[in-house]
């Protein structure tokens, strides 16, 4: 026991140091495709045909990448004789409803509900990484509460099962008011790599309203707790892509 | 005085009418004729013991010679009159409600038998409490045990109520047989068999050792102290419902009254270790009770172990008193009494309360397993309504009757500190904390009796379909939850009574030191110095006093100078502080949250497509802790019950079930049963059948018999 504690002492404090100051360690994000020259039409025509779950279109002379079908899969980086290029970085968490922020009330406590709407795992995996002493949200006041009666975030990760379609309503029906849905990875966006099906919808946001999306398949941990603190107003979304030739798209699909 | 006699002579004539009643009046007609006619007798019975009980004069009357020696008599003191009325309160509820009740019974068992029975019995029941010599007292025990084995063992159609019943007469007669050789050894030395002549009584040691041994476990029996206690779990279930209530509310408490009588009245426990031995088996037979209460699913068998559990206490309340008594504590000793015969009271109230509420929903739901029920308040919402005032007073909660006793008689265990005994305040410690687990224990019990019955949702479709009885079952039970919180919130008024009652034992009453005269307390009162009259003064002791008659409304003991231990309480106050706990707790609420948006939703049940009773709390599971915290006591025993098929290779089915063997049966039944066994076994051995060897044995036989005529 008293080993264990000098242990501690001695290793010191080795959680993550974001939001105050960017996390630099090697690996905690795969990154995503962004570019910073144009693109030939001839490489955009090659890279389309790379990309599965096309994220990547053609749009007139121009290429666009939709990072909420990205499912992180490297084709267009590895495969082609001139990859494209990919971009650091994981402040990824958007506000996509009119609803906003949460506000300065939730800003220093927030309780989060998690509900696996069909997810392979993947999330859950990087869901349960926020709560490891390295990302460690409880440090910035958030929670993760068994009921969604004291929950004031719903956090969701998988493409809508029709079985979890219900759970889904339930849970969204029973949490007070203010209350805001954050989608995380690319299933809950858009239904990634399942799609719609004659099982899954093509994202939660079918099921109940998203406010707050986490590109990512899966999304790193630090970009479901920037989505997090995007969602209680500490946060700002990232501006809009400034790269040259990408257009993103408007709206949910 | 002659009136209050012929009052008396008029409970029985009314009871003969009953009888006649019964015997005359067609089946179907025979309940209403039971309610109005015991109704009537109870009534007469309340006003006639009233009588005795409130104005204080003891009747004794003898009657007539039997043979020079037998001389029947009857006397009704203060016990018998407490005892007698207690009686009428609770058959008067239970003779209403047996009108409703006994309809289902119609057309399957005979109607006319139950209502003789049952007149029968409350004539030997008040026989018993009245009689003024050994030989009528036994004459209506006997009657008393038989009838109610004959009422118990009603539905005789089912084997397991005539084994249960032949169990109860067995154990029943062993315990008479038992009180009566406590007797013969009395009028041994007395010379007459009448009550007075055995109380100007002086016996040896031993003697005395002997008389208490073999009455308090004769007596025992009938109030189902461990370890004699096997019968009431098995009885109860088997008997009609409200039968029950009589069995619990008023025959249990004939047990009580008999070691009352002995131990109390006629020869006065000397000895400490006596008290000490009323006191460890009163608090063993409380632990086991509700032990084996907690665990159990089936209502009335629940039901039953709480029983136990209530005797338990009552008796370490006496056992108490008599510890006191005999170390000179005379006030501690009375407050002890005054406590055991409170709770007493108070059982027999909420206890003939629980059952009719247990008979009731047996009616309706058509069982008694509570895994089965669930949801009934919203189906009978007034049986709930009595049941959960039954089951809030025997778990001693405020502002019911339960709370009061039970909090008298941990107070007066606290008392202890006045003996000077070492070893005796240690025994008293040990079961002043048993009673302390016995109380927190019965509040797990009757959260569970309530919540698994009436809460939640309906596992089953008996249950579902149930509804409300009519008034005339209702209503009973409701008279019974008055009571309960009358004798709640007014023990300063009830106290007196009982202390009354207690007087010739204790020989010193405990009133001035118990309710203090508050309303009346003057200047000069000696027991409490001006200071401290006018300190509680300040906390408000005397609120009241102008509108209110009696000596006050609060519950105090001030100790000795020696051992100044203050102990207080007021249910009363306590009632009005609560309510306005609540009012003004609705009222805060209400308007800190008055801008809010309230906005109402159905309970959280997980997200399931729909929720299941079968998903819910079942009785079972609730008390599973308590299973399996008090494992090493209740031994559970696993039974496997597996169908095979081919050749023992395949299991078809296996059904896992547990089975509890009660801790007195596995400890002190079956050893008796096993050693009567082996005896028998070994005895039989002389058997072999052959002529020559029975001569052998009838010609030693003789030798032995002349040569004790010559020694002797």
């Amino acid at each position: 026991m008293t080993k264990w504690v000098w242990k501690g002492l001695q290793t010191g404090i080795k959680t993550t140091a974001y939001p105050g100051s960017p996390e630099t360690a090697a690996g905690v994000s795969p990154g995503r495709p962004g570019w910073k020259d144009p693109v030939e039409r001839k490489k955009i025509m090659s890279l389309m045909d790379l990309c599965p779950t096309g994220a990547l279109r053609p749009t007139e002379e121009r290429i666009s990448m939709d990072y909420r079908r990205c499912i992180h899969c490297f084709r267009c980086r590895r495969f082609p004789a001139e990859p494209l290029d990919w971009e650091p970085g994981y402040e990824w968490g958007e506000i996509v409803s009119n609803q906003g922020n949460l506000g300065k009330t939730f800003s220093n406590s927030l309780h989060i509900r998690i509900v696996d709407a069909g997810a392979c795992g993947a999330c859950l995996s990087e869901i349960g990484h926020i709560t490891s002493p390295y990302y460690n949200i409880h440090r910035l006041g958030f929670f993760i509460t068994p009921t969604p009666r004291t929950a004031d975030v719903l956090l969701v990760a998988g493409p809508g099962t029709d079985h979890m379609r219900l759970p889904l309503e339930k849970v969204f029906e029973a949490m007070p008011a203010p209350k805001r849905v954050v989608a995380v990875g690319t299933c809950a966006l858009t239904g990634g790599i399942f799609g719609k099906s004659f099982a899954t919808r093509a994202g939660v946001g079918e099921i109940v309203p998203v406010d707050v999306e986490v590109p990512g398949c899966p999304p790193p941990p630090l970009a479901i707790i920037h989505a997090l603190l995007v969602t209680a107003g500490r946060k700002k979304p990232p501006d809009a892509p400034s790269y040259p030739g990408t257009e993103r798209e408007e709206g949910r699909s | 005085m002659m009136e209050t006699g012929i009052l008396f002579v008029v409970v029985f004539l009314i009871c003969g009418l009953g009888v006649i009643l019964a015997a005359v009046l067609p089946d179907r007609k025979n309940p209403p004729a039971l309610a109005f006619v015991a109704s009537l007798a109870t009534l007469t019975l309340l006003w006639a013991s009233g009588r005795v009980l409130f104005s204080d004069h003891a009747i004794f009357n003898s009657l007539w010679r039997v043979t020079p020696l037998i001389r029947l008599s009857i006397e009704i003191d203060r016990v018998s009159s407490f005892f007698l009325f207690i009686t009428g309160l609770v058959f008067f509820p239970v003779s209403i409600f047996s009108a409703g009740y006994l309809k289902k019974y119609l057309g399957s068992y005979s109607l006319k038998s139950f209502a003789l029975f049952y007149h029968l019995l409350f004539a030997s029941i008040v026989l018993i409490l009245i009689a003024g010599d050994v030989f009528s007292f036994f004459i209506a025990w006997e009657a008393m045990s038989i009838l109610s084995y004959l009422l118990v063992n009603y539905e005789h159609g089912h084997e397991e109520n005539t084994r249960s019943g032949f169990l109860m007469l067995a154990m029943s007669e062993a315990g008479t047989l038992a009180a009566l050789v406590a007797f013969l050894i009395m009028a041994k030395t007395s010379g007459g068999i009448d009550f007075g002549s055995l109380r100007s009584l002086s016996l040896g040691q031993s003697a005395r050792w002997g008389v208490f041994l073999l009455s308090f476990l004769g007596f025992g029996v009938k109030a189902g102290l461990v370890p004699v206690n096997s019968w009431l779990p098995r009885a109860h279930p088997a008997a009609p419902g409200n039968v029950s209530a009589l069995l619990s509310g008023v025959i249990l408490n004939l047990g009580i009254y008999g070691i009352i009588r002995i131990n109390a009245d006629f020869l006065p426990l000397k000895d400490v270790g006596q008290g000490l031995t009323v006191l460890a088996i009163g608090t063993l037979s409380a632990l086991i009770g509700i032990l084996y209460a907690t665990p159990e699913n089936d209502m009335k068998r629940m039901l039953a172990h709480s029983s136990i559990e209530n005797m338990g206490i009552i008796t370490a309340g006496l056992g108490a008193g008599f510890v006191f008594i005999s170390s000179g504590h005379s006030v501690l000793g009375g407050i002890a009494f005054i406590a055991a015969f409170y709770h007493m009271a108070n059982h027999s109230l909420y206890k003939a309360l629980l059952f009719l509420g247990a008979a009731t929903v047996d009616s309706r739901v058509g069982g008694r397993d509570m895994d089965r029920m669930g949801g009934l308040i919203r189906k009978m919402p007034w049986t709930s309504l009595f049941y959960l005032i039954g089951a809030l007073s025997i778990a001693a909660l405020p502002p019911f009757n339960g709370f009061v006793s039970e909090w008298l008689t941990l107070q007066s265990f606290l008392q202890c500190s006045a003996l000077t005994s070492k070893g005796v305040k240690i025994a008293f410690a040990l079961c002043g904390a048993g009673l302390a687990l016995t109380a927190g224990l019965a509040v797990t019990c009757f959260v569970k009796a309530f919540a698994m019955s009436f809460l939640g949702m309906a596992r089953s479709e008996a249950a579902q379909n149930a509804s409300d009885p009519p008034h005339s079952m209702t209503i009973p039970m409701g008279i019974l939850g008055i009571y309960c919180f009358l004798l709640g919130i007014l023990p300063t008024y009830v106290i007196p009574q009982i202390d009354h009652v207690v007087v010739p034992f204790v020989h010193e009453s405990a009133l001035d030191a118990l309710v203090p005269p508050f309303f009346t307390v003057g200047e000069g009162n000696e027991r409490f110095p001006k200071a401290f009259v006018s300190e509680f003064h300040d906390l408000g002791a005397q609120v009241g006093s102008d509108t209110l008659p009696g000596r006050g409304l609060v519950i105090m003991h001030r100790g000795s100078t020696r051992n100044p231990v203050i102990f207080a309480m007021s249910p009363s106050y306590t009632i009005i502080v609560l309510v306005l706990l609540l009012v003004s707790g609705i009222v805060v609420v209400r308007v800190l949250t008055r801008k809010r948006a309230l906005a109402r939703r159905a309970a959280w049940d997980g997200g399931v497509r729909r929720l299941a009773p079968t998903m819910t709390y079942t009785a079972t599971g609730f008390s599973n802790p308590v299973r399996v915290i008090f494992n090493a006591v209740l031994r559970p025993v696993t039974i496997q019950d597996s169908k095979e098929t081919i050749a023992q290779h395949f299991l078809n089915a296996i059904k896992k079930d547990k089975r509890e063997i009660h801790l007195v049966d596995r400890l002190f039944i079956r050893p008796i049963i096993d050693g009567g066994r082996l005896l028998a076994a070994w005895l039989g051995r002389m058997h072999s059948g052959r002529v020559n060897t029975y001569a052998a044995y009838v010609l030693l036989a003789l030798m032995i018999v002349l040569m004790i005529q010559m020694l002797a």
